[in-house]
């Protein structure tokens, strides 16, 4: 039986292994369309070793595209826009789904740019452009991939020019057509995007759902005021955070301005001490760079960088996008609260809140800072050593003793009922260890879990009656916790003890009958 | 017992009517052989008997409650657990039950195979025995997945998955298996009829008949003795001695089903409830059957991809099914055995096949691995680990069988050994060592087995 099963297993394997290893190119595979042979020249043209220059997954990979996406290849090389096996070698590289390689061979402008026999240096495109000396947003990968490119906007709808037709470039007359003009002073840059971005009706064909007013809002921004009022292009423009030739929608994890990447987006000039060089804040001191660092660190940034929470905080959630700036001192407090509202309620309701107000303090900030927000524990509240509360306090609020009071016992109630959750954690562990019904228990479990989470959050009401509202339910559960614990245990005492009933009366059969065999088989 | 006396009362109404007293004789003269070799061996198959039936009648108390379905399957469990009267000593006595049957089956096969007690003519003994073990480990494969919780539905994924590897009729067999494409809640109706109706039955009748051969040729007697120099009277002697054992067996069922509820806690011995099953979420990693299929389960795991042209998990689940046909035609391959005499080869094989189980084993359990991770580096301080504590057991048994009971053929337990030693110690792949070790064993075990095979002289044993 075995036998057979190897003879079959042989066959079935080894026939369509004999099949599958060919990689050389199909000129009809069965199928209508045959490779015409100046494509067929391109495909199999030996190099130095005599091996085809373009490889062996290239070849695979062309010789599985369908029918027509070989019909357009063979049509670029027709209108010799692919001369060289090296060019069409990049292009299959890059391993694109069919529609898009068919959509690359289409185009007059990537193909010729990406041609290192036509082009070279800053207009050439390549897989490599470091490699090649073309600057890095000459990328052909990223091009192919480009959101504009996918909606049919071409080189030519912002540089000009007609892709199929003759070779001249007419430039739009928004486009300064001298290169040093157009890096030095970048402020014609978002009005050029705004031509389409801010036109709701033209912008309505491609994705109603896109806001028009970026335009606007860019020009009210610190970064607006700096390059257009200023001339200052150090500042951001459209391109500095969305990229040029590789654009991607805000919800692609390639764009430049998906949550995890923003960070790094903004940091790439927040971050360079030579960019922020001479910028000031607005108390005049130098405009700091270690917001990147500090971000990094912070409880927000722990979630979005290494958790991958993209519904952490970032930088454009405080400070806007189009529209960014700093958050100022009135307003910190409610941008905390876009998240953390019930915080935010409960402070609004406290009596720091108009102490706050007429002081001008930040209200959140003030106790747990910007950039370097750090993770909160029970330390932060009352009077010891980390207490956030103190240092105001000892400065403020010294004559009022209650302060220090209320601060002390927040802190020590937070602690206990936190102390109960992890001892009866590992108690409920332990009971269901010994097999005995801990349902109950969890659910209690739950329940302080989240009761304690909400007494750190009613210490924002700065009021022990409001505080009470949490911490007398804790101590209710914890209570009952208690009681239902005890109970397991007796319950384990009686299974023990009927365990001990047991083992006697079946003990006794047992030595009954041992001593039956032993009266038996005694020699007579 | 006074048989005049009985035959006049119920015995004789009964006697009249069913003529049982030839029956009663029967029972009055059998004898248990007493001979070179402990007793202990001819309990295995009572314990083994004894805790199928306590999986009856608590499967039975199971079946009260148990609800296969979507929705009940783990809730019916947990309610059983916890809701149910003694719901948690019947799961956990059944649990329990369910291990040490297969524990005693295990040792019971291994002690036949060493004592030689499937020679003529005990061969279909033997035969409804082995068939027997294979609807046993049917019973933990279908019975691990009804309460529907996250380990048994991977595991039962990654089961099941393995079957397909079969030339052939494998993706057919898994869709028979599965009820379909994935192990959906089909899956569990099917495993449920198999676990309550299907196997159950067929185990019932295959007893019997196990049983009927025991009884209508005794046990066998030690190897080259015609008779057993003594006996002892099956009744009462003999039946006190196993109900003695089996009130032993039932006091230590209850005592771990008390203290031990969810079993030792170590992969392949757990029955901790835990989440219910959900099949969108990603498998973890991890996941291991019972401690019985940890064997094959590690054995695929040292198969490449694709050897010699063929998958990999087909050519390993070749070399089980040859292991299983040399195992079961065993009463047929022994041909010193069938002549009544000493047969080494066998009981080496025996010997090996335990060494190659028991290093599979410890390998699966991640013995000595870094950090628990299944890289290159782990998995050869895995290897290198369970190999000395393979070499350990191994040299301990072989000075046991040399020292005590005079074996001297010990070329395939060495071939184990030696694979043991070259791929767990100096750290050649396991299929490597495997192929030196089984090369190296061939040549010694063709000529022993060439000497061997002569006439049968007599037409066998008995």
């Amino acid at each position: 039986m075995s036998m057979l099963y190897a003879a079959l297993a042989l066959v079935l394997t080894l026939v369509p292994r004999a099949w599958g290893t060919d990689i050389g190119i199909d000129t009809a595979r069965g199928e209508s369309f045959v490779l015409p042979p100046d494509l067929l020249e391109i495909l199999n043209a030996p190099g130095d070793d005599g091996a085809p220059i373009i490889g062996a997954e290239e070849r695979g990979y062309f010789n599985a595209l369908p029918d027509h996406a070989k019909r357009q290849t063979a049509e670029a090389v027709s209108r010799e826009l692919i001369t060289t096996p090296q060019h069409l070698g990049e292009i299959l590289s890059l391993g694109l789904a069919s529609e898009k390689l068919e959509r690359l061979m289409q185009d007059n402008c990537v193909l010729c740019h990406s041609n290192p026999d036509v082009h070279e240096g800053a207009t050439l495109f390549s897989t490599d452009p470091t490699g090649v000396g073309s600057p890095a947003h000459m990328n052909l990968a990223e091009v192919v991939e480009d959101l504009h490119s996918r909606h049919g906007l071409s080189c030519a709808g912002c540089h000009g020019g007609d892709p199929a037709g003759f070779m001249d470039h007419d430039f739009p007359e928004e486009w300064p057509e001298d290169a040093d003009i157009r890096k030095k002073d970048r402020s014609w840059i978002p009005q050029f995007c705004g031509r389409c971005h801010s036109n709701a009706a033209f912008m309505r064909r491609f994705n109603p759902a896109l806001p028009t007013d970026q335009l606007a809002k860019y020009g009210a921004s610190q970064h607006g005021r700096f390059l257009l009022d200023k001339k200052d292009s150090r500042a951001a423009q459209c391109v500095s955070c969305h990229g040029v030739h590789g654009i991607q929608g805000p919800n692609s994890p390639r764009s430049k301005v998906y949550p995890k990447n923003i960070p790094e987006t903004c940091g790439a000039c927040h971050a360079s001490a030579e960019i922020m060089a001479g910028l000031t804040l607005a108390d005049g001191s130098p405009m700091p760079t270690d917001q990147l660092d500090k971000y990094r660190d912070s409880v927000h940034g722990r979630a979005l960088l290494e958790r991958g929470d993209i519904g952490a905080a970032v930088c454009n959630d405080c400070h806007g996008n189009h529209a960014a700036m700093p958050p100022g001192v009135t307003s910190v407090g409610q941008i905390c609260r876009t998240c953390h509202a019930g915080n935010g309620t409960l402070f609004d309701g406290s009596k720091h809140k108009e102490v706050f107000d007429r002081n001008g303090w930040p209200e959140c900030g003030m106790c747990h800072g910007n950039h370097a927000i750090s993770k909160t524990d029970d330390t932060m509240v009352g009077i010891g050593e980390n207490s956030l509360c103190t240092g105001c306090h000892a400065q403020y609020a010294k004559h009022n003793p209650n302060c220090n009071e209320t601060a002390a016992y927040f802190h020590d109630s937070i602690v206990e009922l936190n102390h109960a959750l992890e001892t009866f954690e590992v108690r409920a562990e332990r009971l269901a260890e010994k097999g005995l019904d801990v349902d109950l228990i969890a659910d209690e479990l739950n329940r302080l879990a989240d009761l304690v989470k909400q007494a750190r959050s009613y210490v924002h009401s700065f009021d022990s009656s409001d505080f009470r509202q949490v911490e007398d339910p804790g101590r209710e559960v914890v209570r009952k916790m208690e009681r239902l614990a005890e109970d397991a245990e007796d319950e384990y005492r009686a299974r023990r003890t009927g365990l001990l009933v047991s083992v006697f009366l079946i003990g006794s059969v047992a030595l009954f009958l041992y001593l039956k065999l032993r009266r038996m088989e005694r020699p007579s | 017992m006074n048989t005049a006396g009985s035959c006049r009362g119920r015995q004789g109404w009964l006697d009249r009517r069913y003529d049982i007293t030839p029956l009663i004789e029967f029972l009055r003269h059998k004898e248990v052989p007493l001979g070179a070799h402990s007793m202990v061996w001819y309990y295995l198959g009572g314990t083994t008997l004894f805790f199928f039936s306590v999986q009856i009648a608590t499967g039975i108390l199971l079946l009260m409650y148990y609800q296969p379905g979507e929705a009940t399957a783990h809730e019916s469990i947990r309610y059983i657990t916890t809701k149910v009267p003694f719901g948690w000593l019947i799961r956990s006595v059944h649990c329990w039950s369910a291990h040490l049957m297969i524990l005693s089956l295990l040792v019971h096969m291994f002690s036949t195979m060493m004592l030689k007690a499937y020679r003529p003519p005990r061969e279909l003994t033997w035969i409804s025995g082995f068939v027997l073990f294979a609807l046993t480990l049917g019973f933990g494969f279908s019975g691990y997945l009804l309460p529907w919780n996250e380990l048994a539905f991977f595991a039962t994924v990654v089961g099941t998955d393995s079957v397909k590897s079969l030339p052939l009729i494998g993706h057919w067999l898994l869709e028979v298996l599965r009820g379909g494409q994935d192990v959906t809640i089909n899956t569990l109706y099917r495993f449920f009829a198999l676990h309550v109706v299907i196997l159950p039955m067929s185990c019932f009748g295959l007893i019997g008949l196990h049983l009927l051969f025991v009884q209508r040729q005794g046990m066998a007697a030690p190897v080259g003795a015609d008779h057993a120099p003594r006996g002892m009277k099956f009744f009462p002697n003999f039946a006190i001695r196993d109900l003695l054992l089996w009130l032993i067996c039932l006091l230590a069922l209850l005592v771990l089903a008390v203290f031990v509820p969810y079993g030792p806690t170590i992969p392949g011995m757990e029955w901790e409830l835990g989440q219910k099953a959900n099949p969108l979420a990603p498998a973890y990693p991890g996941i291991k059957p019972e401690w019985y299929f940890l064997w094959i389960y590690q054995l695929l795991k040292e198969f490449p991809p694709h050897l010699v042209g063929l998958e990999g998990p087909q050519v390993c689940i070749l070399l089980v099914s040859v292991l299983m046909a040399v195992w079961a035609l065993t009463p047929w391959l022994d041909r010193e055995a069938q002549r009544n005499q000493d047969s080494p080869v066998f009981t080496d094989f025996g010997v090996a096949l335990i060494f190659f189980f028991t290093f599979l084993m410890l390998k699966a359990w991640d013995i000595g691995a870094l950090g628990g991770g299944q890289d290159p580096a782990s998995l050869r301080a895995i290897a290198w680990t369970c190999g000395w504590w393979m070499l350990a057991i191994a040299v301990v048994v072989t000075a046991v069988r040399v020292l005590f009971l005079g074996d001297r053929w010990l070329v395939l337990s060495a071939a184990a050994v030696l694979h043991v030693v070259l791929h767990g110690i100096v750290g050649l792949s396991y299929l490597s060592a495997g192929a030196i070790a089984a090369g190296l064993a061939a040549l010694p075990l063709a000529a022993r087995l060439k000497s061997g095979v002569q006439p049968v002289v007599g037409g066998g044993a008995r």
